[in-house]
């Protein structure tokens, strides 16, 4: 006897984003179904996994992350090359020098690094700003020039500092992330800023703010899935494809700093499998970008994505 | 130990009995009436005083001199004398007594739902020929006069004291022919004045709309159904507080703060009875009943019962059926046996000024779905129809009525009511109130100017500034960006007047609050905005609204215009009909008993659509797309 599936029936699809130059473009998004679903719609392009990098040693990275990165740390255009290596989809260079409370990093270097390592790698670049608001707002503009023609994804820009950095991103044709705090709504109005400013909607990345696993992961899942859904049924406001900046908060958890807690098992496959797992349930959710740490994670979750892709 | 305190340049003087009692007080009990937007905690700075004579204690212990720097700048609430003071009050720290607009449609008869037939004031005469006591027929004098209205009337009835004190001589001056007072709205109806002979004397009930910011009282014939005369005022317990939240932390965390909002409430009242009844040529004891629609707070402070727990969860009242009050009981300055009515409310947020509102437009007699917002600061609204209604409070904030907003001030003379932005932002032209030079904006300025903003692209949609835009007129202050809409040289009080990123905050707040409580009804039974065949705004401030900008910035419903009716100030029409017809006011309980209240802080729907209401004019453009881009 044969069953006749009950198909879900979408009349919208997320925006598909092109990061890149040929021929090593990267495309993500463009689905018209929930993930992985082949058989209700179709998932044109697989998620992807970026490694991020950083333009300082960072300092609060625990031993058995920065241990695969130890000869290159500090050298952000040879830790680049190293992540293409491993196998990363793309790049995430973070600007972390730039932060006025840290070394507070002329923007110029900073833009000149993110030259730097774009031309020193195929894979398309993320350049994240250091996190502080105003000082994005004026670091990320230059970055956006000297970056010209590699078609980047620069970010994160919120409400506040949005403006200068979607002009530079029109002019120097890049592509933008914009992050909101865990709020469908707020989300939303983001992209509505951005897109009144002519930029359009496949040339966002929206950046929940997520949770790690254990550390709030289920709200992530929920907004995300709500974005998934709300671009399916024909939300256009909520179509551009979902970044999560997986490695940045999952190295955080107490899991994966820990070394001296034995009957947690063995720290780095904890701390490895603490970061995979939180990237993997946000593909679930139908997040596309994966910013993660480890090239042992990205392996895992790498080859979990091999598998979902199979039809 | 007691002081004098003199106020400059009213020269009046009031004894300070007690220590605990500060200069605001004192200035209350005068009857002079300061600014005090944050209920007396000392810090909104609304009601300077300059110290001229003795020295006073401040609450930080600190005693300030006159004569010296700080007595240039004493904050009323907080200062208490400590010998014989003389304080001058600066214009500018006094509520101003402002303009109620009184609309034209107070008469009786212009009333569709309603005809002189069913009129049915809740007290009137009944003229009486009571059987002559004889040595064979010596029953008591009520006895008598009951048993012949009992026989006329086939019903029970009681007896006040007051009344009982009359009847003796006016049965006799009478020659046993006379008027029976009936107070009529309860089952068993109450005798409570006699006159003498069948042709009874005048009788007057008083509608009063006990309003957080103003209270309007209307005196009306209840033999015709005329209006004799309306007058409001502010409300005095302004001095105490801004909001109905402030005035409840007053009441429950100052000792005698019930009693003294209680007071002003009162007096208010008082004040505008004494110019009615002036110009009407009536006497106080005319006045035999009066009818007061408040929102549950002001009810409760009205009555003298203690409102704190509506502030706290579960934010339950005292009452929301009210048992009718004796006028002495109250201090109001009518009849004194005379019956006090406060209209039934439905729950801690939704009061009897709104039950009367729905019934006045109509919404338990309609078969279309009817939604009435009342647009003030506690943002009550009700929807509904003949076989179901809804009421929530979404509490809006004081933005409308000029509260939490710098240059904001209430609907009175030299308020910016409208606003037109020109060149990108480098001209403004603005109308006043009375054509005066400008002071502040109002409640509508408020929401024109913020549309106007909008439309000239000065703020983006989530309200932000433009950093650049019109540099003339945009500039940085210490707060941030801010928009100058009149300079130091054409207002009224020689500053500029502003429309800073805090208050354009607190705008957006407030109008996604009202369009977050309209959605929150909608959802919890399951209708769409098209729906809803009828919006009637109310309140004072309905009245100035220009619809267009509401619903632009995202504050009403985007719904055909021949949909929506201003009704101006419903509760006072609510308070009169339930005076002049036992039948309305019976709608009014039955109403009040049958609305299921929404309680918008259960839950997180109210704070989703909220949030999802914070830009302009909503998250979700598809909801606003018949007004463009």
């Amino acid at each position: 006897m044969s069953v006749q599936l009950v198909r879900e029936r979408w009349n919208g699809s997320a925006q598909e984003m092109t990061l890149g130059r040929h021929p090593h473009a990267v495309k993500v998004g463009g689905e018209s179904t929930l993930p992985f679903l082949h058989f209700e719609g179709s998932m044109p392009n697989r998620p992807v996994l970026a490694l991020e990098v950083t333009d300082t040693s960072p300092q609060d990275w625990p031993g058995v992350l920065s241990e695969p990165y130890r000869e290159v740390m500090g050298d952000p255009v040879h830790w680049a090359m190293a992540c293409e290596k491993e196998g990363a989809d793309l790049v995430a260079l973070k600007l972390d020098s730039c932060h006025p409370e840290k070394e507070n990093a002329d923007p110029e270097q900073a833009a000149r690094t993110a030259a730097a390592v774009a031309e020193a790698i195929n894979v398309p670049l993320i350049v994240l700003g250091c996190g502080d608001e105003s000082k994005d707002a004026e670091v990320l503009p230059i970055a956006a020039k000297a970056l010209q023609g590699h078609n980047c994804l620069l970010g994160t820009v919120t409400a506040d500092n949005y403006k200068p950095v979607v002009a530079a991103c029109i002019e120097y044709h890049h592509n933008v992330v914009a992050t909101s705090p865990l709020d469908i709504n707020l989300a939303k109005q983001l992209n509505i800023l951005i897109s009144d400013m002519d930029l359009p909607l496949h040339r966002i990345a929206m950046d929940p703010s997520i949770g790690p696993l254990g550390y709030g992961i289920e709200y992530a899942y929920s907004i995300i899935e709500r974005m998934r859904i709300g671009a399916l049924t024909g939300d256009i406001m909520l179509s551009p494809p979902v970044i999560c900046m997986v490695g940045e908060e999952a190295w955080k958890t107490k899991e994966a700093q820990s070394s001296d807690v034995p009957e947690w098992g063995d720290w780095k496959r904890r701390a490895v499998l603490w970061e995979a797992v939180t990237a993997s349930v946000l593909l679930q959710a139908g997040g596309h970008i994966m910013v993660l740490r480890h090239p042992e994670s990205l392996a895992l979750v790498k080859a979990q994505i091999d598998d979902l892709m199979r039809k | 130990m007691a002081y004098s305190v003199t106020f400059l340049p009213d020269n009046k003087e009031y004894r300070i009995n007690s220590d605990k009692e500060t200069i605001l007080d004192g200035a209350a009990r005068t009857g002079i009436v300061l600014q005090g937007m944050c209920g007396g905690a000392g810090t909104c700075g609304r009601c300077r005083v300059i110290l001229k004579g003795g020295s006073v204690r401040l609450d930080n212990g600190e005693i300030v001199f006159a004569g010296s720097t700080a007595a240039q700048n004493v904050l009323a609430c907080s200062a208490y004398p400590i010998e014989d003071v003389v304080i001058e009050v600066p214009e500018t720290s006094r509520l101003k007594e402002h303009q109620i607009k009184v609309s034209d449609d107070s008469s009786w008869a212009d009333d569709t739902s309603l005809t002189l037939d069913s009129l049915a004031p809740l007290f009137h005469w009944i003229p009486l020929k009571v059987p002559e006591a004889t040595l064979d027929d010596f029953e008591g004098d009520w006895e008598r006069c009951r048993r012949q209205l009992v026989k006329e009337r086939g019903r029970a009835v009681r007896i006040e004291l007051e009344a009982l004190r009359k009847l003796p001589v006016v049965l006799r001056q009478g020659d046993w022919q006379i008027s029976c007072g009936v107070f009529g709205n309860e089952n068993v109806p109450v005798v409570i004045d006699f006159a003498p002979g069948v042709n009874p004397p005048l009788s007057c009930g008083l509608a009063v709309d006990v309003g957080t910011t103003s209270i309007v009282a209307q005196l009306v014939d209840l033999k015709t159904g005329c209006v004799l005369g309306t007058a409001g005022t502010f409300n005095r317990q302004a001095a105490y507080g801004y909001d109905v939240i402030s005035r409840i932390v007053y009441a429950a965390e100052v000792p005698g703060g019930t009693r003294r909002l209680h007071e002003a409430a009162v007096d208010t009242i008082n004040n505008l009875i004494t110019g009615l009844i002036n110009r009407a040529g009536v006497a106080y004891e005319d006045i035999k009943v009066t009818v007061c629609a408040g929102n549950p707070a002001m009810t409760h402070l009205l009555a003298g019962v203690d409102p704190s727990h509506i502030r706290i969860e579960p934010y339950i009242t005292a009452a929301n059926s009210w048992p009718a009050l004796d006028a002495k009981d109250l201090g109001l300055r009518m009849y004194p046996a005379g019956k006090v009515v406060l209209l039934p409310g439905v729950a801690g947020y939704v009061g009897g000024d709104i039950v009367a509102g729905a019934v006045v437009a109509g919404l338990n007699r309609s078969e279309q779905v009817k939604l009435l917002i009342d647009i003030g600061t506690n943002g009550e609204m009700i929807m509904g129809n003949n076989e179901w209604m809804v009421a929530c409070a979404c509490s809006a904030g004081p933005a409308f009525e000029g509260g939490g907003i710098g240059c904001g001030m209430r609907a009175m003379s030299g308020a910016i009511e409208k606003v037109e932005i020109h060149d990108g932002g480098e001209h403004v032209r603005y109308q006043t109130i009375d054509c005066k030079p400008p002071v502040g904006v109002c409640g509508s300025g408020l929401i024109n100017g913020l549309a106007a903003l909008h439309r000239a692209g000065l703020i983006d949609r989530s309200g932000r500034l433009v950093r650049h835009a019109a540099p003339s007129r945009m500039r940085r202050s210490t707060a941030g960006l801010e928009f100058v809409l009149a300079f130091a040289g054409e207002t009224g009080h020689g500053k500029d007047i502003v429309i800073s990123q805090s208050d354009i905050d607190n705008l957006i707040r407030a109008k996604a609050a009202i369009f977050a409580g309209i959605q929150t009804m909608l959802n919890l039974t399951g209708l769409n905005l098209e729906d809803i065949d009828r919006v009637m705004v109310a309140g004072g401030f309905g009245r100035y609204l220009g619809l267009e900008d509401a619903v632009a910035i995202g504050m009403l419903p985007p719904l055909p215009r021949e949909r929506y009716e201003f009704i101006g100030n419903t509760a006072l029409k609510g308070a009169r009909h339930a005076l002049l017809s036992r039948v309305i006011r019976k709608e009014m309980d039955t109403l009040a008993r049958q609305v299921t209240y929404l309680d918008l802080s259960s839950g997180n729907e109210f704070m989703e659509a909220f949030t999802a209401g914070l830009f302009i004019p909503h998250t979700d453009l598809s909801l606003f797309s018949s007004i463009g881009k």
